[in-house]
């Protein structure tokens, strides 16, 4: 079948990651011939999610092939749960609809999660999307929002006086919190305002004096409350201690103005895992007709030029040469004397994925949560955690996944664990005992290397695509595929609105419809079969 | 809101060539299209048809070509509340990768999904697959099934409505895959499939 596969293209992209698979969408739909190849046999490359099977799969590759261990190292996988289910525990089908009545808890085994794999989508770069970021207003304003679902995040959480607490986001939570004070909620809703009419360009008065300040020292400066620092500082912006005070009001503003959209919080999650989410782009791609092919791995890239002085980009793959005039590529395919000058050295990622019994903190409603760490090690950096339930597509009922990331300090395992610790009960033992934390009952620590900072190609037709950074959003990954768009195709529009189905107008039935309309004829007057 | 009380998602797969757009394109325009170029340009077919006084509309949608080299998105087959996988009864081939698409379908579609078989191009002289073989195979893989043509109209109908007779049965037994609760699509439009409690509410 490969033999099909035509030769000439003005795109080819290498790698199905977030930033490759927007610049083939939007590279198709203003009819540019694009093909979209990846090596591996799923869509996604470090953006990937993997149902149970697929991450064992995935764990095995990356542990037994030195090479990959380049993107991902330290994989350290644990199972706190017994091989087999005890047979009185035979388990019912974990897919009874009605979860009216309270089942007596699970006791999940290894096989269990065997014979359930089909249930789970994990995260390799679990990310949510600001509801007004520009991610969700790409997906609306080119109707690719049509192939995904999102959830929303239903709560925001941080660690206060050691134990996980609610931190009120909307006005309407500052108002009915009660853990803060309403002195305190007049000085915080005061704050928050300001924070939303900052403004770039403005520079306006509020904080032209605090370029070189931290963010800390504002919110000291406008006399909140330690409480009220830590909620602002840690669980709105996102930040550490030393986080600089623009910075933390941009961020700030970000939150605050993605507020009031979709849900409770300015967060939303896509159903199935942020895996889903370069699909919906390759999907794009190819209804304007891009050619796809997965399973597909390049050997070499090399230039030519042409009459004219045209540089073509050649690709040899499975023994068959690709020409084309623009290459995008990732950057874990690209080869290195491609990229000029090497990335700098950066700090890597530390990540950790859990699966546990229950939610790190009971809700009526099942609940879909970010939590922020502050800083617990000396050092370290703050810890983000998104944990997502069975409502989401990632796991069967009565689990839930818990994604920890944060800067890599020492490796994925020290870094994280003692977080782990505060929130899940990590021993082991029985499952049907009643405790304040869930069970932790799988966990898998791992660290990828920071490939998220921008990388020039020595060749003006190459265009070298970063891989997952450590970010909470898609924002950077949405920004550099634009760039790289506008390098290809200068002028052109970014992405414009596919049409909806009512609104194809299909040519080719005018010149050939009326032979063929009789029949429709034929077929409305009476179901007669013909012979 | 638009005027139609259930809306289904049905998915077609099968190898490129089998006829997948000329099936969707038969029901929804009454076409048969002239040409074997890919599907370009064609994401999914709207049809709102009637089942007991009801209307339903059928969300049809096509592989876009991603089924040429076995590079169908997962995503593709989410929320689908039936999937037709189609071969040419012409072409020995197209039914050898049958148990192919069904280990995929397996892998990504909801478990609940009504599967129907579908040989199509049975207007074709030079038939390679016999009928009775084809309906072995679905009877063994639990999936209903029909021999269609697209070209002479022959079945089609008869192919869309029998899903939509089967979905809405299935609906007002709550046995459909459920897709509730989630947020949807974020722009607001009415894409958002399946058995949303305002949907089934009668």
């Amino acid at each position: 079948m490969d033999d099909d596969l035509p030769t000439d293209f003005q795109v080819i992209v290498v790698g199905t990651g977030m930033v490759e698979s927007i610049v083939a969408a939007a590279c198709s739909r203003i009819h540019k011939n694009v093909l979209h190849l990846d090596s591996s046999d799923h869509y996604g490359g470090l953006w990937a999610s993997y149902n149970f099977d697929g991450l064992q799969k995935f764990i095995k590759e990356v542990t037994s092939d030195p090479k990959k261990q380049v993107q991902v190292y330290n994989l350290i996988e644990q199972w706190y749960i017994e091989k087999e289910s005890p047979p009185e525990e035979e388990k019912k089908d974990g897919e009874a609809e009605d979860g009216k009545t309270e089942p007596p808890k699970k006791i999940w085994s290894q096989a269990n999660f065997a014979s359930e794999y089909r249930k789970f989508n994990i995260d390799m770069t679990p990310k949510l999307l600001f509801s007004r970021g520009p991610l969700v207003e790409l997906l609306i304003s080119s109707n690719i929002a049509r192939y995904a679902e999102f959830r929303c995040v239903t709560r925001v959480l941080t660690w206060l006086n050691d134990r996980l607490m609610p931190v009120p986001c909307s006005r309407a939570d500052v108002f009915a919190t009660e853990a803060v004070s309403i002195v305190e909620k007049r000085m915080l809703m005061k704050m928050l305002t300001s924070i939303v009419g900052y403004n770039e360009e403005e520079m306006n008065n509020e904080f032209k004096d605090w370029n070189d300040k931290t963010f800390k020292e504002y919110l000291t400066h406008k006399g909140l409350t330690p409480n009220l620092i830590h909620y602002v500082l840690f669980a709105i912006a996102g930040g550490t201690d030393d986080m600089p005070c623009l910075e933390g009001v941009k961020e700030c503003k970000k939150f605050l103005m993605s507020l009031g959209r979709y849900g409770n919080t300015p967060f939303l999650w896509p159903m199935y895992g942020s895996g889903e989410l370069p699909q919906c782009f390759c999907r794009l791609c190819a209804v304007f007709g891009g050619v796809y092919c997965l399973n597909r791995p390049i050997d070499t890239v090399a230039t030519k030029t042409v009459d004219e002085g045209k540089t073509v980009v050649v690709i040899e793959s499975k023994s068959k040469t690709l020409n084309c005039d623009h290459l995008v590529i990732g950057i874990n395919e690209c080869p290195k004397d491609l990229v000029s000058p090497e990335p700098a050295e950066s700090c890597d990622i530390s990540k950790a994925v859990f699966i546990t019994n229950g939610t790190i903190m009971k809700s009526e409603k099942e609940p879909l949560t970010l939590l922020r760490f502050p800083p617990l090690i000396e050092g370290g950096g703050a810890v983000t955690v998104l944990e997502v339930g069975p409502a989401t597509g990632s796991c069967p009922k009565g689990l839930f996944v818990v994604y920890f990331i944060t800067n890599k300090v020492t490796d994925a395992e020290t870094d994280l664990k003692p977080y782990a610790e505060k929130i899940f009960d990590m021993s082991g033992g029985d499952q049907t005992v009643e405790s304040e934390k869930p069970k932790c009952l799988w966990s898998l620590f791992y660290n990828v290397k920071d490939t998220s900072a921008p990388v020039e190609s020595a060749v003006p037709s190459v265009h070298v695509c970063s891989g997952p950074d450590a970010g909470l959003d898609f924002d950077r990954a949405v920004d550099q595929a634009e760039q790289i768009f506008k390098k290809i195709c200068p002028g052109e529009e970014f992405l414009p609105r596919a049409p909806d189905p009512e609104e194809i107008v299909f040519e080719d039935d005018v010149t050939h419809g009326p032979e063929f309309q009789r029949e429709q004829e034929d077929e409305a007057d009476g179901d007669t079969p013909k012979e | 809101m638009e005027d139609y009380k259930f809306l289904f998602k049905v998915v077609l797969v099968g190898n490129a060539g089998v006829g997948k757009t000329c099936l969707v394109r038969r029901f929804t325009q009454g076409l048969f299209p002239p040409g074997q170029g890919a599907t370009i340009g064609v994401d999914f077919m709207i049809k709102t048809v009637e089942v007991d006084g009801e209307k339903v509309k059928l969300q049809i949608w096509d592989t876009a070509g991603q089924e040429r080299f076995r590079s169908i998105t997962q995503s593709y087959y989410r929320s689908a509340h039936a999937l037709i996988l189609v071969y040419d009864i012409s072409c020995q081939p197209t039914f050898d990768c049958l148990p192919d698409w069904l280990r995929e379908i397996e892998e990504y579609a909801n478990n609940k999904v009504l599967r129907i078989l579908v040989g199509n191009k049975t207007d074709r002289e030079d038939r390679e697959i016999p009928k009775h073989i084809g309906e072995d195979f679905a009877q063994r893989h639990g999936m209903y099934f029909l021999e269609t043509s697209a070209k002479e109209a022959e079945n089609v109908e008869r192919l869309f409505m029998e899903i939509a007779v089967e979905l809405m049965e299935q609906a007002k037994c709550k046995e459909l895959p459920k897709y509730d609760g989630s947020l949807g699509p974020i722009n607001g439009k009415t894409t958002s499939v399946g058995d949303s409690s305002c949907c089934l509410r009668s």
